[in-house]
């Protein structure tokens, strides 16, 4: 309960910080601006658009579930980063159980997006990959399933990758079935995570 | 024997003739045929036919689209703050990129009115003067004006982070020994422009184009065409206050 109560306190602490930094950002963006300082007023704007970025970060990992099947979220690992420039905000978080772990992250504005949307809407491409990957469909979303190569046995490593607008959304699971990485991948709230980070 | 030899003379020449022949009703049906693709696709050029081959309707101009004035950033600045205070983050972030948007363009329209308006004796055409923000974030702001006189001697200079040639550019900023390894005949070399790092290159086809790096992301690019020598160029990429467009730009 404490645990809970402590982690309750930080995430609110985290968005109080977030917000005031916005808020400075965007003082400063105002200033420079009133005073014709062009180069000023973009940096300012650059910083406030990187707050936003991850406050966007860290509502998405709120949505996430908490557990994954049998797996715990490894809280430690949560991860928001944002970067200046072509690509926007990373967001990342695993889960464990045993042997076995997932990993999620989203990348906005990824660079791989147009080659997984080509893939995924070229069928004659999927058949170059020797059976390795296929199409599936994720709560109404096309995705590119993965098995990993050199995996052997019942139980593999698979990836899903999943375009949300011009964000990657991957989903990686170890020791499963491609049936076991679909059903968990249906309890992520995807359509809400989408409707965030478009 | 002779028989022999006789029979196989008058084989070879029946051959040659045949050879001949066919070649001659090659070339023939080839002419032929380039003749009539030729006359077809004249027909289908033709600018006063009103469908296309596959009869979809020839656009035959229309008023275009008209011009949006840039986004108002004090406005956008307001939008993104009530959108984040709503907690409406996208619509916040989108209000952002509008304001950035609205920031490059502005720069690049004060660095537009800095450049002198004629050049080397060339005047610049107004007409073609570029501002272009697609995204947030320089990588996508050009600037460009283009300075040119009566016959066919033209400058044209693209400020910002011209993608282009960013790629090429750096290759040759880290890595001297490209350039010398090519003796024979220098097109490409490294120099200074005002202090700044700069390449130079000469081709036929296009003419000299002057790269000049500034700071961390930003660069000039002159594209010289009939210029008469690489003096000229240098003369010309000195006139320019590439400090002031530093400064403007925010480069140390």
């Amino acid at each position: 309960m404490k645990a809970f109560i402590f982690l309750i306190v930080t995430v609110a602490a985290a968005n109080v910080c977030l917000a005031q930094d916005f808020n400075k950002a965007m003082a400063t963006a105002k200033t420079a601006y009133s005073a014709g300082k062009l180069e000023d007023t973009h940096f300012a704007l650059q910083q406030a658009m990187q707050e936003v970025d991850l406050t966007i970060g860290k509502e998405v990992l709120k949505l996430l579930p908490p557990k994954l099947g049998a797996m715990q979220s490894t809280a430690k690992d949560d991860n928001v980063s944002s970067n200046v420039g072509f690509i926007g905000a990373t967001i990342h978080r695993s889960y464990t159980q045993a042997q076995q772990s997932a990993d999620i992250s989203i990348i906005d504005n990824s660079p791989l997006i147009a080659m997984t949307n080509a893939l995924l809407n070229t069928p004659m491409l999927g058949m170059m990959s020797h059976g390795k990957d296929k199409v599936v469909k994720v709560q109404g979303y096309k995705a590119r399933l993965e098995k990993e190569v050199g995996s052997t046995g019942d139980k593999n490593n698979y990836e899903l990758q999943i375009p949300l607008g011009s964000a990657l959304f991957t989903f990686k699971v170890t020791d499963c079935t491609d049936s076991q990485i679909l059903e968990l991948a249906d309890a992520i709230p995807l359509q809400q995570i989408a409707k965030l980070i478009e | 024997m002779k028989r022999t030899l006789y029979l196989s003379f008058f084989f070879i020449g029946v051959m040659f003739v045949h050879t001949a022949s066919a070649q001659s009703l090659l070339k023939k049906l080839k002419n032929k045929v380039s003749d009539a693709v030729n006359n077809n696709v004249d027909k289908k050029t033709d600018n006063s036919s009103t469908t296309s081959s596959s009869g979809k309707p020839v656009n035959k101009g229309g008023g275009g689209l008209s011009n949006t004035p840039p986004p108002d950033v004090k406005a956008q600045m307001a939008d993104a703050e009530s959108a984040h205070a709503a907690k409406k983050y996208s619509d916040s972030r989108y209000a952002l990129q509008q304001a950035l948007m609205g920031v490059e363009i502005q720069l690049g329209n004060q660095i537009l009115k800095s450049l002198p308006t004629t050049s080397d004796g060339l005047d610049a055409d107004l007409t073609k003067d570029v501002v272009m923000s697609t995204q947030w974030g320089w990588s996508n702001l050009n600037i460009q004006r283009v300075w040119k006189n009566k016959g066919d001697k033209q400058l044209t200079m693209t400020v910002g982070n011209a993608g282009l040639y960013a790629g090429l550019a750096a290759m040759y900023f880290t890595n001297a020994t490209m350039v010398e390894t090519n003796n024979n005949k220098q097109n490409f070399k490294q120099i200074k422009v005002k202090g700044n790092k700069a390449i130079i290159q000469y081709e036929d086809s296009t003419g000299y184009t002057l790269i000049v790096s500034l700071g961390q992301s930003s660069m000039i690019v002159w594209e010289c065409i009939n210029f008469a020598n690489e003096q000229e160029v240098m003369n010309t990429a000195n006139s320019f206050d590439i400090d002031g467009i530093k400064k403007m730009l925010g480069e140390k």
